[in-house]
């Protein structure tokens, strides 16, 4: 028992899969994306949005994926996925080959990832509470990306490539080796699905 | 590469007997509280589910299945004269504003076929779209509603459904509320015993057999317009196309 506890505790610190835990998230994220993008340029082709309510619609039949939120920056979401998920797939890999990126790069994508995440987070949000629509794909990309940022921030700080002080440094270190981040983040995705257990339980279930 | 993967064993290793020097305590003490709150969340997502899933009819004398009277031997409800040689059968979601579209361009034109005893219309109302009104049920509600005055109302069935239409919510709200439907039926002339009868929830069972029926059946979105059982796939969108469809369907007699 202890025996099979230290290998998974070995195994869980381990780049194997830290960074296979997150190549597989991303490439989730990238699916997800994807989906969500061709359906918006479905949309965008049809401009009089004659589409009829389309039963297997990713979204909803036109209304809701022309909402604002969904083209916060003028262009659909999903494409932003398009753009940044390869790019943490490329870094997935390296890593996995053995690459070990300068301090300042694993910096960097933890920045520019969170605030990726608070985007997903924002959009989990409006879908919830504004949008109103069950939407698995995006679920799927709420998921993922929380994935990714998990894994990226604990290989970052088990790495100390943060730029932190150095007791911070220390403290958080020593979280990860208690598991700490695991039980967070176990906790954090089954707060989510409490969420949508409660908004959305009569359809899934009903 | 091989030195890197040594260093990082290395350090692994380092990070193992860390572990083991303060397993007793804290590694206890996590697991404990966390496993707490784990194991609360995964309660509370159960017990949500479990009610979610037994609350599905709750009003509606246990979930048992009514067929409101009055259908076609199709299970449609029947609008127009039985006589007409033309059936025009419409699958719809009162949510869902292509159907509005659909309504508003040829909802006249449908007026006068039926009066002229060309055509008759059948109704199929779905409910495939009440995931896009924040957990209100509108598409059941509205198809609910229908049913009912189908059952107890049956020719104001096309004045009722002009209604809804009239005053068709925007998809991702919560849809019209049950007094604003209870409201629209009574403009709409159906007389207050059925309209209070709405709140009863009777047809719900019998608006989700309708659903799963259709997409057995392979309907692929709403609205589905079909001209004596044959799927029409012309411009619904505009007055027209599918009035000719019609004609040409009383003419050849098929």
């Amino acid at each position: 028992m202890t025996g099979l506890l230290s290998t998974m505790q070995r195994v869980r610190h381990a780049n194997a899969w830290i960074f296979g835990t997150m190549l597989f998230s991303s490439v989730l994220s990238l699916i997800a994306s994807f989906v969500l993008a061709v359906d918006a340029v479905k949309l965008a082709a049809d401009p009089a949005a004659e589409l009829s309510c389309d039963i297997n619609a990713v979204i909803s039949c036109g209304t809701v994926a022309a909402a604002w939120q969904s083209q916060l920056l003028g262009f659909p979401n999903a494409f932003l996925g398009l753009i940044a998920e390869p790019v943490v797939i490329t870094l997935a890999v390296a890593c996995l080959g053995g690459v070990r990126f300068p301090r300042w790069f694993m910096f960097a994508a933890q920045v520019v990832y969170t605030i990726g995440l608070g985007f997903a987070y924002w959009l989990f949000y409006q879908s919830m509470f504004h949008i109103g629509a069950l939407c698995p794909w995006c679920l799927l990309v709420t998921l993922s990306t929380t994935l990714v940022f998990a894994t990226l921030t604990h290989v970052n700080i088990r790495d100390g490539n943060l730029f932190l002080p150095a007791r911070l440094q220390e403290t958080l270190a020593g979280a990860l080796r208690a598991n700490l981040d695991l039980i967070v983040v176990v906790i954090w995705l089954l707060t989510l699905t409490l969420a949508v257990v409660v908004k959305y339980g009569d359809l899934l279930f009903g | 590469m091989g030195k890197q993967q040594r260093a990082t064993s290395r350090e692994t290793r380092k990070a193992q007997a860390a572990i083991a020097a303060q397993r007793g305590r804290r590694i206890n003490w996590v697991l404990t509280v966390g496993g707490m709150i784990i194991a609360g969340l995964v309660a509370a997502i159960g017990l949500v589910a479990f009610n979610a899933a037994n609350n599905d009819e709750p009003t509606a004398g246990g979930g048992k299945l009514v067929t409101p009277a009055n259908l076609t031997a199709a299970g449609t409800i029947p609008v127009g004269a039985p006589a007409a040689p033309v059936t025009v059968e419409i699958v719809l979601d009162y949510m869902c504003p292509a159907c509005g579209r659909f309504e508003q361009a040829n909802g006249g034109e449908l007026d006068r076929l039926i009066q002229a005893g060309t055509a008759k219309v059948e109704l199929r109302p779905i409910s495939f779209l009440d995931r896009t009104s924040q957990g209100a049920r509108y598409s059941t509600r509205a198809a609910n509603a229908m049913a009912t005055v189908a059952d107890r109302a049956p020719e104001k069935v096309w004045a009722f459904n002009h209604a809804l239409y009239d005053n068709q919510p925007e998809e991702g709200t919560r849809g019209l509320s049950d007094q604003r439907i209870a409201e629209l039926a009574t403009q709409a002339g159906v007389g207050r015993d059925v309209v209070d009868a709405f709140g009863e929830r009777l047809f719900e069972p019998w608006v989700a057999k309708v659903t799963e029926a259709a997409f057995d059946s392979g309907v692929k979105g709403t609205p589905r317009v079909s001209i004596n059982g044959t799927v029409f796939a012309g411009d619904v969108y505009r007055a027209g196309p599918l009035t000719q469809a019609v004609a040409a369907a009383a003419k050849s007699g098929t």
